[in-house]
This record gives C-alpha cells, sequence and structure tokens, in this order.
C-alpha cells in the first residue's frame, strides 16, 4: 500500500523548524558582527569577553554549586519514591504520593515559582542560594523518580528471588543484582536533574536573592540590558553542556536496557 | 486383564490420596494450623525476611518525599489561596488581616481582556502543534527502527537545551536586523518597517516551537502502539486513505492525542518568558501580570489572585481530560480493546 | 531407601479473596521426580513458591527432611529454583552466574573454581563461561540455570515450567536432558507444568492439581489408567463419558450398568459400588476398537452398533466420532497394518464398536464442566462445542 508523502514531508519541515534558530545562534556566536545578518569571519572574540567577565564566573559559580547539590540530594530523593511507588503502588498512600510527585511535571512554572515565593516570604526565609537549592529539589525529585521508576518497572525481579534463592540475604541481593542493574537508570536520572537545574530560569527567577544569580537568569538580564553576541556564546557554551550531559544520560539508558528488562517487554 | 487388572486396581487405591473433593484430608497433622498469619501477607525477596509488617517498610521509604513535596508544592500552593485574600502591605509584602478587594479587582476589564488573550494565545497553539505532531508521530512511528531512534534523538534533543537560550535563538531571528526579516525583505513580501517581533503572532509561533516536542512524544508513543492492518483492513473495505486516517488511526491514538493536548495547553496557559520576550504590550499573557505584580508592582496578594486564577484555568483541563480518559477506558472495554 | 522427604501439610495460600491453595497435603519421597501437573491457575506454581520460600502459607506447615522449613527465607533452604524466565543476572557472566551461590556461601575461591569448571562439563559449556547471558541461546540459557543451581547441591531442586519458553524441538532434547541429569544427579525433583507429556515421560509420580486442590496422585500409568475424577480423566488425555447407574453387580468384579438407550454394560467395579449408584462411565478412545462386521461375543465385552459421524485421518492412527444409542463415542485406531486396497469406514457407514468391561472405569464424582476440558467437534456450524 503506497503511503502518502505528506507526513514525511511535515516532519521534515518540523525538523528544519526545530533546528534552524539553534544552528543559527551558534553559527553567530562566532561571528564578531554586532547584527547576525552581516557574517564578518570566525571569531572568538564573544567567547573571550565571557571569560573576562566576572559576574558570568559568579554565576557559573552559583549555577554549579546549585546543580551538584540539587542532583545529589533529589537523585536520593527520587530513588526513594520511585522504590516505594513501584513496591507498594497500589495502596492509598502511594496514589496521594504518586498525584504529588505528577504535580511538578503538569503544573506550569510560573505557579510553583510563585508558591514558592510566598511561602518562603510567609516563613521569613531569606532569599538566595538555598531557596534556589529547595525550589530545585522539589522538581527535580519528580523527573528523578519518573526516570527511576521506568526502569523499575520493566526490571525482572525473578532475578532478586533467584538471588535469594542461591543463598543471598535481602542486602546482598540488593547490592549484588537489584542496585547494579539498577545503575544507570538512576544515572540517567541524576544527569536529568543536573540539566534541569543549571537550566531553570522561571521558577529560579522568583526564588533567587540579590547576589544569587545563576547562569540562565545572567542570560535574562543579557537579553534584556546587554549584550546579545554575548549570550550567543554563552549560550552555545551552556548548549554544549547540557547536550553532552543528555546524550550521556540517552546511552545509560538505552546501554543496559536489554539486560534487565522483563521478558516479553 | 481379570483378576490381575483388578488387584493391580486395588494397589492404586491405597497410593497417596491428598484429597477428595469434598471430604476431608486423608490426614491432618497434630499440629495442625500454625500461627495465625496475616491474610495476604507477602514475602518482599528485597525488604526484609517475611515477618516486617509491610505497612512500616511503605511509610519509612515514601516518608520523605511525602514530607518535602507536602512542605514545598502543598502547603505553597494552599498559601497563594489564602494570601489572595489579604490586603498589600505599602512596602510591597503581605498585611494584615483580610480583604475582598483583591477578588474583586479581578473583574477589571484589563484583566479579562489578559485572561481572553490567554486563553486564546494557548488554545491556537495547542491546535497548531497537534495539526503538526500527528503527521511527524506518525512518521516517525512507521520509520525502520534504525530511524525511529535518530529520529527520536533529534526531536528530543531540542527539548533538553536549555528553553530561555532557545527563545532567545528566536528573539535574534525576527529581530529587524536578523535573518528573517533580512530574508523576506530580499523577497520583497515586507516592508522595512514591518516588526515580526513584539506581537501575539510572534508569541504563537515560539510557543508551538517550544511546545512541539512534547506533543511530538506522546502521539508517536502511541502510533507506535497502533496495529496498522486496522488501516490496510480499511482500505481493503473501500476507504479512502485520508477516510481511514481519519476514521481509523486518529481515534486509535486519541490517548496520545489527549496526552499531547495537556502536555501543550496547560504550560501555554502559564506562560511567562516567551510573551516577555518576543511579545509586546498587546501580547501581555496572565504570567506577564504575575510577574508584573510581583516584581515591578510589589503587590503580592494580587499576584496571589491572578495566580489562583491560574490554578483553577490549569484544573479544569487536567479534570476533563481524567473524565475523558475514564469514558475512554470503559469504551475499550466494551470494544474489548482493554484488559 | 524411599523415605517422605519433602511434604507440605495441610498448606493453604490465599491470594485476596482467590484460594491459590486449598489444604493441600502431599509428601514426596527422597530421589523423586515429582511432578505437579494442572491448567494455568491451579495452584502448581504457588506450590513450588512455598516449598522455595517465596511465599508464606496461610496455614500449614512446610517440612524437608524432618524439618519444618515454613518459617525460613528462601537463602535460608537448602532448596534452589529454575525459574521460568531462567532469571540469569545479565551483568554476570555465565561462570560467574554459576558461581553465585558459592560466593554467597563464602566458599574458598580454589573450591569454586574447581566445581564450577565441574558443572562448566556437565552442561557442556566450558566455552561460553565467560560470555553474558544476552549472548547466549534459551536452552543454553536453561542450561545455564540448571548448573547455577544444581553447584549448590541442594536437597531439593524446583523447575518452574523450565520448558515453556523453548521450541517443540529443544523442548523434547531438553527432557531428555533433564531426565539425564536427574538420574545422574539423584537429587529429589519438584517439577511443575502443564504440558502432559514432559509430566508424564519424566515423572516418577504425578500430582494433578485443579483450583487449589490435589484431584489425585499417583505414577503416570495409574493417573491414566485409573483416574479418580472426571478433572483427571477429562484433562489426562482423552476420553468418553456416559451417564447412568448402577443396576446390579453379579459377581464382585464386574457391575452391569443402566445407560440410557444403550443395552446392559459391564465394567470392571474398582469402587466398590452398590446397585442404585448414579455413576459416569468413562472409556478411553483407544480401548474402544471399531469394524465393519459385528464381533463375536463374548462374555466381558461391551457391543453396540454405531454410525460413523467423522473421520479425523491422522497417518498414524485415524479418529471415529460415532453415534451409537444416541451418544457420540470417539474412537482412536492404530494402523498396525494397512491394506491399501482396504476399504476405509466413512462418513455415515455403519459400523461396530466394543471394548472389555475392564478397560471402561466408573467416575462416583463427576463435574459437568469438566466435559468442556474433551474436544468434541460439533455437528454443524453454529452447534456449540461439546454438544451431545
Amino acid at each position: 500500500m503506497r503511503r502518502s508523502r505528506f507526513p514525511v514531508v511535515v516532519t521534515a519541515l518540523v525538523g528544519v523548524f526545530f533546528y534552524l534558530p539553534i544552528v543559527l545562534l551558534v553559527a553567530n556566536s562566532f561571528n564578531p558582527a554586532r547584527f547576525s545578518s552581516r557574517w564578518q569571519g570566525f571569531s572568538l572574540v564573544w567567547y573571550a569577553r565571557l571569560f573576562e567577565s566576572p559576574e558570568i564566573w559568579q554565576a557559573l559559580k552559583n549555577t554549579l554549586i546549585i546543580a551538584l547539590s540539587v542532583t545529589a540530594v533529589s537523585t536520593v530523593l527520587g530513588t526513594m519514591a520511585a522504590f516505594a511507588l513501584h513496591r507498594y503502588g497500589a495502596s492509598r498512600l502511594q496514589r496521594v504520593h504518586y498525584t504529588l510527585i505528577y504535580q511538578p511535571l503538569v503544573v506550569p512554572e510560573i505557579l510553583m515559582g510563585i508558591s514558592l515565593l510566598m511561602f518562603f516570604v510567609a516563613a521569613g526565609v531569606p532569599l538566595g542560594l538555598f531557596t534556589i537549592f529547595l525550589a530545585h529539589v522539589t522538581f527535580c525529585i519528580s523527573y528523578v523518580a519518573m526516570t527511576v521508576l521506568g526502569r523499575l518497572q520493566d526490571f525482572d525481579f525473578s532475578m532478586i528471588e533467584a538471588a535469594r534463592d542461591l543463598g543471598a540475604s535481602p542486602w546482598q541481593s540488593a547490592r549484588k543484582v537489584l542496585l547494579p542493574l539498577l545503575m544507570p537508570g538512576i544515572a540517567a536520572g541524576a544527569l536529568l536533574a543536573f540539566t534541569l537545574s543549571v537550566d531553570d530560569f522561571v521558577i529560579t527567577f522568583f526564588v533567587a536573592g540579590p547576589g544569587s544569580t545563576t547562569l540562565p537568569l545572567r542570560i535574562y538580564s543579557m537579553i534584556k540590558y546587554g549584550s546579545p553576541p554575548m549570550i550567543n556564546a554563552l549560550s552555545t557554551l551552556l548548549l554544549a553542556v547540557t547536550l553532552t550531559a543528555v546524550l550521556v544520560s540517552q546511552r545509560l539508558v538505552n546501554l543496559r536496557g536489554g539486560e534487565a528488562r522483563r521478558p516479553g517487554t | 486383564m481379570g483378576n490381575e487388572g483388578g488387584g493391580k486396581r486395588t494397589e492404586f487405591l491405597d497410593s497417596d490420596i491428598s484429597q477428595k473433593r469434598g471430604s476431608e484430608p486423608l490426614r491432618r497433622t497434630s499440629d495442625g494450623r500454625s500461627s495465625e498469619s496475616a491474610p495476604g501477607r507477602r514475602f518482599d525477596p528485597i525488604f526484609k525476611r517475611p515477618g516486617l509488617r509491610p505497612r512500616r517498610a511503605e511509610l519509612l521509604v515514601s516518608l520523605p518525599t511525602l514530607l518535602w513535596l507536602g512542605l514545598f508544592i502543598v502547603v505553597p500552593t494552599l498559601l497563594v489561596f489564602v494570601i489572595a485574600f489579604r490586603p498589600a502591605n505599602p512596602y510591597g509584602g503581605i498585611g494584615g488581616g483580610w480583604t475582598l478587594d483583591t477578588i474583586r479587582a479581578l473583574g477589571t476589564p484589563n484583566y479579562l481582556t489578559i485572561a481572553w488573550r490567554t486563553l486564546w494565545i494557548s488554545l491556537l497553539t495547542t491546535a497548531l502543534c497537534l495539526v503538526l505532531a500527528v503527521p511527524s508521530g506518525y512518521t516517525i512511528a512507521r520509520a525502520s527502527r534504525k530511524w525511529r531512534n535518530r529520529l527520536l534523538m533529534l526531536v528530543v534533543v531540542p527539548f533538553w537545551t536549555s528553553f530561555l537560550v532557545r527563545v532567545f535563538a528566536w528573539k535574534s531571528l525576527l529581530h529587524p536586523e536578523g535573518m528573517i526579516k533580512k530574508a523576506l525583505e530580499a523577497l520583497g513580501l515586507v516592508g522595512p518597517e514591518t516588526t515580526l517581533l513584539y506581537h501575539p503572532a510572534a508569541v504563537v509561533l515560539v510557543m508551538v516551537y517550544t511546545f512541539l516536542p512534547f506533543t511530538i512524544l506522546p502521539i508517536y508513543a502511541a502510533a507506535e502502539k497502533f496495529d496498522y492492518r486496522l488501516l490496510e483492513a480499511a482500505r481493503d473495505l473501500g476507504a479512502r486513505p485520508f477516510q481511514a486516517f481519519r476514521k481509523i488511526f486518529l481515534p486509535g491514538v486519541r490517548r496520545g492525542i489527549l496526552t499531547a493536548l495537556l502536555v501543550v495547553f496547560i504550560p501555554a496557559l502559564g506562560s511567562y518568558i516567551i510573551p516577555d520576550l518576543v511579545g509586546g504590550p498587546g501580547s501581555e499573557m496572565l504570567g506577564n501580570k504575575i510577574a508584573q505584580r510581583v516584581f515591578t508592582d510589589r503587590n503580592l496578594p494580587h499576584a496571589s489572585a491572578l495566580s489562583a486564577v491560574l490554578v483553577l484555568a490549569v484544573l479544569a483541563p487536567l479534570i476533563a481530560v481524567l473524565v475523558l480518559q475514564r469514558k475512554n477506558k470503559k469504551a475499550d472495554i466494551i470494544m474489548g480493546e482493554a484488559p | 531407601m524411599n523415605t517422605e522427604f519433602l511434604e507440605f501439610r495441610g498448606v493453604s495460600k490465599r491470594f485476596g479473596a482467590v484460594r491459590a491453595v486449598d489444604d493441600v497435603s502431599l509428601e514426596i519421597k527422597k530421589g523423586e521426580f515429582f511432578s505437579l501437573l494442572g491448567p494455568s491457575g491451579c495452584g502448581k506454581t504457588t506450590m513450588l513458591r512455598l516449598a522455595a520460600g517465596f511465599e508464606e502459607p496461610d496455614a500449614g506447615r512446610v517440612i524437608l527432611d524432618g524439618r519444618d522449613i515454613t518459617d525460613l527465607p528462601p537463602d535460608k533452604r537448602k532448596v534452589n529454583t529454575i525459574f521460568q524466565s531462567y532469571a540469569l543476572f545479565p551483568h554476570m557472566t555465565v561462570r560467574d552466574n554459576i558461581a553465585f551461590g558459592l560466593a554467597i556461601a563464602k566458599r574458598p575461591k580454589k573450591d569454586i573454581r574447581d566445581e564450577v569448571d565441574r558443572m562448566l562439563a556437565l552442561i557442556r559449556m566450558a566455552e561460553q563461561a565467560d560470555k553474558k547471558p544476552d549472548l547466549l541461546s534459551g536452552g543454553q540459557k536453561q542450561r545455564v540455570a540448571v548448573a547455577r543451581a544444581l553447584i549448590n547441591k541442594p536437597d531439593v531442586l524446583l523447575l518452574d515450567e523450565p520448558l515453556a519458553a523453548l521450541d517443540l524441538k529443544l523442548r523434547q532434547k531438553m527432557l531428555i536432558e533433564l531426565d539425564l541429569i536427574h538420574d545422574e544427579v539423584g537429587i529429589t525433583f519438584l517439577y511443575v507444568t502443564h504440558d502432559q507429556a514432559e509430566a508424564m515421560s519424566l515423572s516418577d509420580r504425578i500430582a494433578v492439581m485443579d483450583g487449589g486442590r490435589i484431584e489425585q496422585v499417583g505414577a503416570p500409568a495409574e493417573i491414566y489408567e485409573s483416574p479418580r475424577t472426571s478433572f483427571v480423566a477429562a484433562f489426562i488425555g482423552d476420553t468418553n463419558f456416559l451417564e447412568g447407574r448402577v443396576q446390579d453387580c453379579p459377581d464382585r468384579e464386574y457391575c452391569r450398568l443402566a445407560i440410557a438407550g444403550l443395552p446392559g454394560i459391564l465394567c470392571f467395579n474398582d469402587k466398590s459400588l452398590q446397585p442404585g449408584q448414579p455413576i459416569y462411565l468413562s472409556i478411553r478412545p483407544e480401548k474402544v476398537h471399531i469394524s465393519r462386521e459385528r464381533p463375536e461375543e463374548e462374555p466381558q465385552r461391551n457391543c453396540l452398533p454405531a454410525v460413523i459421524e467423522d473421520v479425523i485421518y491422522l497417518g498414524a492412527n485415524t479418529k471415529y466420532w460415532v453415534r451409537a444409542g444416541g451418544y457420540r463415542i470417539q474412537v482412536l485406531r492404530q494402523h498396525a497394518r494397512y491394506f491399501l486396497d482396504e476399504r476405509p469406514l466413512r462418513w455415515k457407514d455403519e459400523a461396530w464398536i466394543w471394548w472389555h468391561a475392564d478397560d471402561g472405569f466408573m467416575l462416583d464424582r463427576f463435574r459437568k464442566a469438566d466435559e468442556g476440558l474433551l474436544a468434541v467437534p460439533p455437528r454443524s456450524v453454529g452447534e456449540p462445542l461439546n454438544g451431545k
């Protein structure tokens, strides 16, 4: 049956639509001209300006401090949540649990931002790196939990029974069989959390204080008040970092994917 | 046969029989029943030997996240509704006492315009996303395994890059000195005075750009599970290609379509950055107003009230889809699709 | 010496509202190859998991070699399981998989290495020792699973439908291998399956289960030739069911049965039945003979005129569905000798069927639903299956 060409054409157009702005942005970061329409040759001048800017370095430092601590905490909490959801999924407690975890994934970021801002103001917590940390962990837990939960659902638990059958205690079977096979999924979740924390703008915007600028916040202020070409360079760098993290995460999820799957999934 | 056969038969009668239907078991041990175990006490291969009450283990594992999320999601959301009823403090904080003024202020035409604009921009974005996503999801699902993974990666990768960066990329493109404007000028389609930016159309364009990957993925997921032989059967029975698509394929992937709907419409309602960066004063949406109230006007109760409205606006489609999904499930069961 | 080795005493297990195992007692002898046979959902897998320690019984005890192991977790039982999905550890090599139990037991490295090598030789996989499971075929995975279990020298080996995932030819091969391993190693095997051919060919004894209860326990021939209930009669092989009543018993060994529409039928009386008792007569198709001519009269021969309704030619034998006295009876005739010019029995032909009174068996317990287990072709399109 001859399949119509129409869907393919649309998909191709969508593809161009997706990548055109990004490609142009990256290209322009190497364009010394002030305005993107004129190409003045390949240059790293904007990157140099970035490196010389102390505000950029400060923002980078803040971003990394937050992202690393957020990744650590949310990975642990998210993995625990995934276990609870998978193991006890039917109970009423878990249904409430699941609804809570699901919230950050469906609710617009601005709602989360403003509600957390209200909360911190009402509680008298000064806005700064700490509040950003708290906010980021809150939504990162959900992403880690969903990632690990997906892997748990595909996991063949008869392997754990086999380990017990062969003489391993619960702790031994978790250590020798469950965790090694789950590790790629947990790592993927951690990378996801890292990426989301580095990239987050809206929620950070609401709960940041003076002196706790992150890279996205700096990019925003540069967009509003600063020089466009440096934004290109900074964005390209940011793109490179998050892209690498995502690609590694995808490899990890697919690498051991076939091994631990239940037969038939 | 004969006697010999009979002898063999009686021998069989004495062999171990454990159960006769409806009668007492032949042997009942003296210790009989063991200590009363709770019915349904499951052996958990991971967490403990049989014996640890599952309740306790469940609480232990769930408590940290339940507490965290309860504190940082439930409480703040409730707070938003509460603060909407409080007056503003002249210093930009929250005053004491209660008032309905803030809520009443929501009725002003200014707000209504913004609410309406938010609604139609979100609807338009959703519609456009769906129109583009259905053929794309279909194409990817029908591609060979090799291509499928590549295409999926291509769709997903922009999604993971910084949202702010992508919006900014469009801002550059649409800038008066940017590529697209220059190209359109060269083609003679627009004059040098027209601005592509700062217009609701720009907002819709960039929103579609942002949300399209989110839409393609659920449709792809549904299209992948679809049995394409149904389309062949439809063609075999005389349906034209587009008819088959409309009557067989679309209903078949309706769950994916519903998810895609949610995934665009709700974030679109709450958009803030996109109208802020590429829209102008004429494209202000609810999100902008909320941000303005917080940062420019320092009027937290007003911002709260607006946010409360947004929360309700977000809940409505969520509940609608939930109800629809339940009806779909019933239909699936009746039609014999779902288990 | 054959002693009771693995015992289930009054064991019950419920999952929610479903009684998976309902007050079952069973004794398995040491060194035996014992099978639990039954349809899906009969409770056989639950029994296995109770023996392994993955389920705790709601009531009853599990005894192994005289010790009550009911409260022991699986890692403390001298019992090992072969899982239906094999459950090999994908992140470990074949060698490490097999060695797992010994490594947990903290045996010296040299001992482990020697024993693993010995096992690899036994299953003929020394060359694949360093491969990971995802590179192995189904049959190879199964052998690794067997080695991984046997190396721990368990008291009992539990096998959960181990051949279900293999295709026919491979299954036949593995059947023979399992048999050989059992003979060589001498361990008690508890084997769970829904496939009668597997159970009958491998087992010393079989327990037929249905609905959480044991229908009958015995050697394969006993189960086949002397089923105690209609379920066993219908589930194992094929059979014919005729409903009737005991008319009288002229001598101790035989009873005359009154079956509507048929002249006096004789049947061997193995159940001490009394006149007037309602019974179901069951005859297996291969015990019924069919011919064009009327056979000679003989005292213990039941003989009926019949009309042929269906013929299914199978090569080595032919199945006939005949109508005698209003009943549909299945007859299986083997072609030990075949004459090309012989006039075959065909549809609508008249013939005679007969069987020896010793070959039928009477059931005093009959469940109408068990008739559904028999594959009776309908007479016409649209007629429900198993219509009489």
